[in-house]
This record gives C-alpha cells, structure tokens and sequence, in this order.
C-alpha cells in the first residue's frame, strides 16, 4: 500500500461523510464508530458496513490501477526519453571511437600528407566521441567507463598529434606513436566504451521489462471488488427479490471496464515493448556489433600496413574480426543472423548488401596482403586507401554505409514501438480515475435505494 | 612572518576542510581518475628474458666467411645451375628487411620506399646480379621472422642489422662482417647515466627477440630490461619517461637519436657485433657471390659513400673481411 500517494486517499475519506448524513439522525457528536457498533445488529447496518467496505476495495483498486499505469507510463517514458537514447549514445560513442582508430591509421599510410577528407573525418569522430560522452556522463555520471574514457581520450588524440607530426618529419618513430595511439584505444578506450554500452543495453532490457510487467495489485483488487459487488448483488436480490439494482449494475459495469482497459492496456504496452525489442533493440545491437567489428578491422588492415614486418597481430585480427562479421564461409555471422532476424525488409536488404561487401572486402584484403608479402608496398596501400571501387577503402565504406542504413532503420522501428506504448498508456489514468469514480457513486447509489427502504 | 604563519595556518585549515568535505560527497564527485600511462602494443615491463642458449661452440670465429669466386661472374652471366642463376630466373631478388630503424632499413613516408645503409647494401647484390640495383624486392619481416624466413626460403636474403653470432651460424650462413656496431646505451642529455653500469635498478629498453635484452638482463648492474615489438617504441617509452636508458648496437642507437635532439648515445661499446647478410645454408655459392660484392664494395670507395650518405662522414675503414675455406 506504499503505492497510495498521501492526495489521493482524499476520495477514501469522503465517501463516508458524503453519505452520512442519510443514515445519521444521532447527533453529530456520536462517533461513526459507535453508530457502526448501534447498527451492525440490523440489516441496514450491515449493509452499510458491506458498501463501506467494497468502497474501501473499490478505492483500493482503483488507486492501485490509477497508480500503476501512471508508473508503467513514466517507465516507458524513460525508454522513450532516457535509457533509449542513452544506449544510442553509447554506440555512438564506441562506434566514433572504432572509427577514429581506422581512420587514424588509414591517414597515416598516405605518405605524410593525409587527405583533408580523412583528417575531416577523424577530427569529427573525436567531436562525436566527445558529444555521446557528453550525454553518457549526464545520463549517468556515476559509470566509472565514462570516467576512463574521458580521462584518456585527450590522451589518444596527443599521442595521434605526435603521430603525425613525427610522420610529417619523415621519421619513423611516428609510426611508433600511432602503434600506441591504437593500444591505447583498443586495451583501455573502446573497452570501456563497450562495458559502458553493454551496461546501457542491460539497462533498456530492464525499463522494458520493467515496464511490461503484469499489474499485480491492480488487477486482484479489481477483481476482488468485482467479487464483492456481485456477492452484493446476489444477497440483495435474496432478500427483497428485486432482480435489478441499477446502482450496483452500473457500478459492476464500471468495474467490469476498467477491468478491461487495465488489462488491454497491459497487453498492449507488453506488445509495443517486445516489438521494440525484438524489431529494434535485439536488430540494433546486431548490426551495431557488426559495425564495431568493420570499424576494427578496417583499423587492422591500415595497421597492418603501418607496422609492417611487425603486423602479424593485426592481420590475425582482421581475420577473426572478419570471421565474425560474414563467418568463415562467407555466408555466416552477425551479418547472416542480422539478416535473418530482420522483421523490415528494407534492413534484411541492407544486412544482405552488407554481407556482399564484407565477401568482396575479404577478397580485396587477400589480394593487399599477397602484394604486401611480395614486397609489393605501394600496390597494397593504393589497394587499402586508394578510390578505385574495387579497393579496401571503398568496400569497406559501402560495408559501412549499409550497417548505418540498416541500424537507422531498426532504431527508428525501436522509437515507433516504444511511442505506440506510450500512447497506449496516455489515457489511462484519466480513464480509470473516472470509472473508479463512477463505480462508487453507482454503488452507492444502489446500496442508498435498498438502505432507505428500511427507513 | 608571522602573517606568513598565519596564512599558511590558514590555508591549511581550509584545505582540510575542503577534503573534508570532499570525502563527505558523492564518492565520484569531482575525484580525479587514477590515469595510467600508455604504453606500446606488447611492451614486456620487465621483458621476459628467452634463456640465453650457452655458446658451446667456442672455436666459432663470427667474422670469418666463405671466399669469393676469382673471377666473380659478370651480370646477367650466373653459372648455370647457381642459386645465383635461379634467382636471375625469377627477374628480382627478395630481401627481409625492417622498416624500422633509421638510417639502416626505414620507409620513407615521402616516397613510401624502403631506404637506408641496408638496403644500398642489399641493393648491391641486385647491380651484380641483374646490373639493375632495382630488381629487388624488399619484404618487411621482425627480427624473429628473419632465420625462419632465411630457412624456408622466402627471402634470398636478410639485410637488417643482423648481428653474426656462433649460435645463428648453426641455422643459417653469413657474409662477411659488413658493419660493426656494439652495443651502446642511449640517454636524455643531460640524464645521470653514462654507461650501462650507471643503471642499476633502472628500467632499460631493448627489442624482444634480440641479443641486446639479453646482455641488458645478463649485465652484473642488473638494469631492468624492459622488450618491445620495435625499436623506435624504446625511443617513445624514452621521451615518455617511462625508461630511462635504451640499449643496443650504437648503429640502430644513432638512427634514433637522429629522430630527436633530445637524447644521445654515450658511454663505451661493451659488445662487440659484427654485421652480416644472412642467407641460407645450403646457399654457399650465394654466400661466396655475396662476400665478392661487399669485396668489390670495400675496395672501389662504395662502402665509403655509403657510410658517407647514410651516417655522416668522414667514414672510417671498412670492417676487414676474413675467409677459412
């Protein structure tokens, strides 16, 4: 009962007074416990004691509905407003990350002059590292893999500066910087990036979940109040044979439908959710896996290149990352259970495209590693970083562009579900405070009809 | 001074309080993070020293080699049926090389090629073989894929600063020594240390994989060897502080002083190492064709203007070269 708020037991205490002057003609000092005591030994008494307790259940029940749906609401809101786009932040924030990694090292392997397009692109990816982790430690200040990150980000990007500059001097210890630029960014950075995004995830599920739960007080208070309306019913009919009593007929009415709305309104929010879940949220982390794995290996393949002799670790990686992505056939993976899993079309296209581009990326990478071991150097970056279609760089960016169509899609599918059961849950309190309403006056009513017939 | 007492007094009561109300607070707010330092992909901090194979050949001489064939063959003349001839066959010669260390075998970021005085040396035996220096193929290897590549024959040749020692003499052969170098240490100017002995204690930086760690951990100073992947990582722990010595052969030293003024190399050599081409085994005739070139070399002033281009003049004599059979 810690669910009743102190301003709504108000009506509770009404009720009574509302209608006892009908039934009073002691004085007003008697006490209502005295005139109960006087009168329970007679029928009007007792009926009196069952309509003041099925309006103390009825109360009850309708609080509890009131109450839980006005929670259930503020739950989904904060899907809708909070831990939604919080975990969308914080795929942001370890994609911009895994991106500013491959970009870095792609920009290095372009003799000394990097293209103004990739150092564009890295200086933006550190801008939106900087803005998602900007929401996360105000979403959530407390999560010690924001601290890490914020703490070593300026970090990364100085070693990145000192990269490039050394690079620009023609000296190879700039190559040196970089290696530890990416250590940095894949032992510490994009692993508490991905603890931060996991702990999101895990924190959505749960406001679904929570969100979707089945209202366990509500639901047995009505029906208990149900029960003792037509308990009423049957009792009163035995005693003065009338078959109807309009008052308590409404009222079991009234009660019969915000029965109803309660529960529908339970299975709807509980639908909206799952599909939230199961067309967004479980197809978003999919793809958004998918995307973190491309982003790793594009950075493996640069940095392949960029230690050369020295690069065995990253090529072993590009091939586990790879793996993941399409399988080792080429036609498993994240991506094929991506695709299977889609429920829209448009991303089972995309996922599917997504697959292809990884096949041709894979076959591109055999061809720059076979130049790269056959002392072939210029022919493997141009293969890597060069713009002719069939190069790494360009396979890899349509493999990109496909995720991101795809986790658009699945994120806007995510929204739409979690606003349907918002919108679901937007009358309801309204509407049950009325019906509960409603039901004590008719109740009332009814039991007035039969108690002054003993007058 | 005693106003001065005072504030001080002052000041320090303030500062406890504010602490203490800091440890009143939400434990997160405004605390700072612990942050550690980076550190290279695959530092050893200490490195795990690979136990040292006991030199059991001791009538090993590192320096003497195979002679040269008298005449050499001209190029595009390999006897028939020579490693030579098969290599004229294939149109290019593979070399292993680092890319690396500086001076010796880099990447130019400019030119995106391969350069430096092992490569030039290298690119020697391509003129004699091809009468092109640029029929030659350069594949960029560590210094732990350079006796396994030798051996299965994915290179012809390993130019990389390769110290000749009785132990690798039992994989693969050698030319004559055509550089000797030995090992040095390389400190922040002005730092307190000026030869190995100097630091006890002290975290000293090496390639994995190499002699140098192994003289570092095996020194009675007892320095702290720390190994990582390159050597241009020991010169970045250095500027970051985080050793304060790097150690090896004073030839990959220079090419990382070259890189910043801020350190230099200094004290005596306490090794001695000779370097030389490795090449396969079974490859005699190679080797013998090898040793005439680096010959050819010595004599005509080419390792002179080599060591000229590279390292700086004036050079000195090139190392002597020595045969037994």
């Amino acid at each position: 009962m810690a669910l009743l708020s102190p301003t709504r037991s108000a009506p509770a205490s009404s009720a009574p007074t509302r209608s006892a002057p009908t039934r009073t003609p002691a004085g007003r000092s008697a006490s209502l416990a005295t005139r109960l005591t006087a009168r329970t030994g007679s029928t009007p008494g007792r009926l009196t004691v069952l309509m003041l307790a099925l309006a103390a259940l009825a109360i009850a029940a309708g609080l509890a509905a009131v109450i839980g749906v006005m929670q259930r609401s503020s739950e989904v809101d904060s899907i809708i407003n909070r831990s939604g786009p919080l975990t969308l932040d914080s795929q942001e924030l370890y994609r911009s990350l895994s991106d500013a990694d491959a970009v870095a090292a792609s920009a290095f392997l372009s003799n000394g002059q990097e293209p103004a397009a990739l150092r564009q692109r890295y200086e933006s990816d550190l801008a939106a590292a900087s803005a998602a982790l900007t929401s996360a430690t105000a979403g959530d200040p407390g999560q010690s893999a924001v601290q890490e990150i914020s703490a070593q980000l300026p970090v990364y990007a100085g070693l990145v500066e000192t990269a490039r500059t050394y690079n620009r001097l023609n000296l190879p210890v700039g190559a040196a910087y970089l290696r530890e630029a990416s250590a940095l960014m894949r032992n510490d950075l994009l692993v508490a990036a991905k603890r931060l995004y996991q702990a999101e995830t895990a924190r959505f599920d749960a406001d679904a979940g929570a969100a979707s739960g089945f209202p366990w007080l509500a639901i047995p208070l009505a029906v208990l109040t149900l029960a003792g309306l037509g308990y009423a019913q049957v009792h009163l009919t035995r005693r003065t044979n009338r078959l109807l009593n309009v008052g308590l007929a409404g009222a079991t009415a009234m009660g019969l439908a915000a029965l109803i709305w309660l529960g529908a309104s339970w299975v709807g929010v509980r639908g909206e959710l799952s599909s939230a879940q199961r067309d967004g949220s479980a197809q978003v982390q999919l793809l958004a896996r998918a995307r973190i794995d491309a982003l790793q290996a594009r950075a493996d393949e640069a940095l392949t290149l960029v230690a050369r002799g020295n690069g065995a670790n990253f090529d072993s990686d590009y091939g586990a990352m790879l793996n993941d992505l399409i399988g080792k056939d080429g036609n498993g993976g994240l991506l094929q259970q991506a695709g299977a899993a889609a429920t829209d079309p448009a991303v089972r296209a995309a996922a599917n495209s997504a697959a292809g581009a990884a096949r041709s990326w894979k076959s591109t990478h055999q061809k720059v590693d076979g130049a790269d071991t056959a002392g072939d150097y210029s022919g493997a970056v141009k293969l890597t970083i060069g713009d002719d279609p069939a190069s790494s760089a360009s396979t890899f960016n349509s493999l990109d562009k496909d995720l991101a169509t795809g986790i658009a899609a699945t994120s806007a599918q995510l929204n739409r579900h979690a606003r349907s059961a918002s919108d679901a849950l937007d009358a309801a309190p309204i509407g049950l405070s009325a019906l509960t309403v409603l039901l004590l006056v008719g109740m009332v009513f009814g039991f007035q009809q039969r108690i002054a017939e003993y007058r | 001074m005693k106003t001065k007492l005072f504030a001080v007094a002052t000041a320090g009561l303030l500062l406890t309080a504010v602490a203490g109300c800091a440890s009143t607070t939400a434990p997160n707010a405004g605390a700072v993070p612990a942050v550690k330092a980076p550190l290279p992909a695959g530092v050893q901090d200490p490195a795990v020293i690979p136990s040292a194979a006991a030199d059991g050949d001791t009538g090993c001489d590192p320096r003497s080699s195979l002679r040269p064939p008298s005449p050499m063959p001209a190029p595009n003349q390999m006897p028939a049926g020579s490693s030579m001839a098969d290599i004229a066959k294939r149109g290019h010669l593979t070399v292993g090389v680092d890319q690396n260390t500086y001076l010796f075998g880099y990447r130019d970021a400019v030119s995106g090629q391969v350069v430096g005085f092992d490569i030039d040396t290298a690119k020697l035996v391509a003129q004699a073989i091809f009468g092109n220096a640029n029929q030659i193929k350069f594949v960029a290897i560590t210094s732990a894929q350079r006796i396994p590549f030798i051996q299965n024959g994915t290179v012809d040749i390993v130019a990389d600063s390769m110290t000749i020692t009785c132990e690798r003499l039992q994989q693969v052969e050698f030319s004559t020594d055509y550089f000797d170098a030995g090992q040095k240490i390389l400190v922040s100017k002005g730092s307190p240390y000026h030869t190995i002995d100097d630091l006890a204690g002290k975290k000293v930086c090496a390639a994995a994989g190499t002699t140098s760690i192994v003289t570092i951990a095996t020194r009675p100073s007892h320095p702290i060897p720390v190994a990582v992947n390159d050597w241009t990582d020991c010169l970045v722990m250095l500027q970051q502080g985080q050793v304060q010595a790097v150690s090896t052969d004073d030839n990959i030293l220079a090419g990382l002083a070259a890189q910043d003024p801020n350190v230099e190399v200094v004290g005596p050599r306490f090794t001695d190492e000779p370097h030389g081409l490795a090449i396969k085994k079974t490859s005699t005739d190679f080797v013998r064709f090898v040793n005439g070139v680096l010959d050819q070399a010595r004599s005509d002033g080419t390792w002179a203007q080599l060591y000229d281009k590279w390292l700086g003049g004036p050079a000195p004599a090139p190392p002597a070269s020595k045969y037994s059979g």
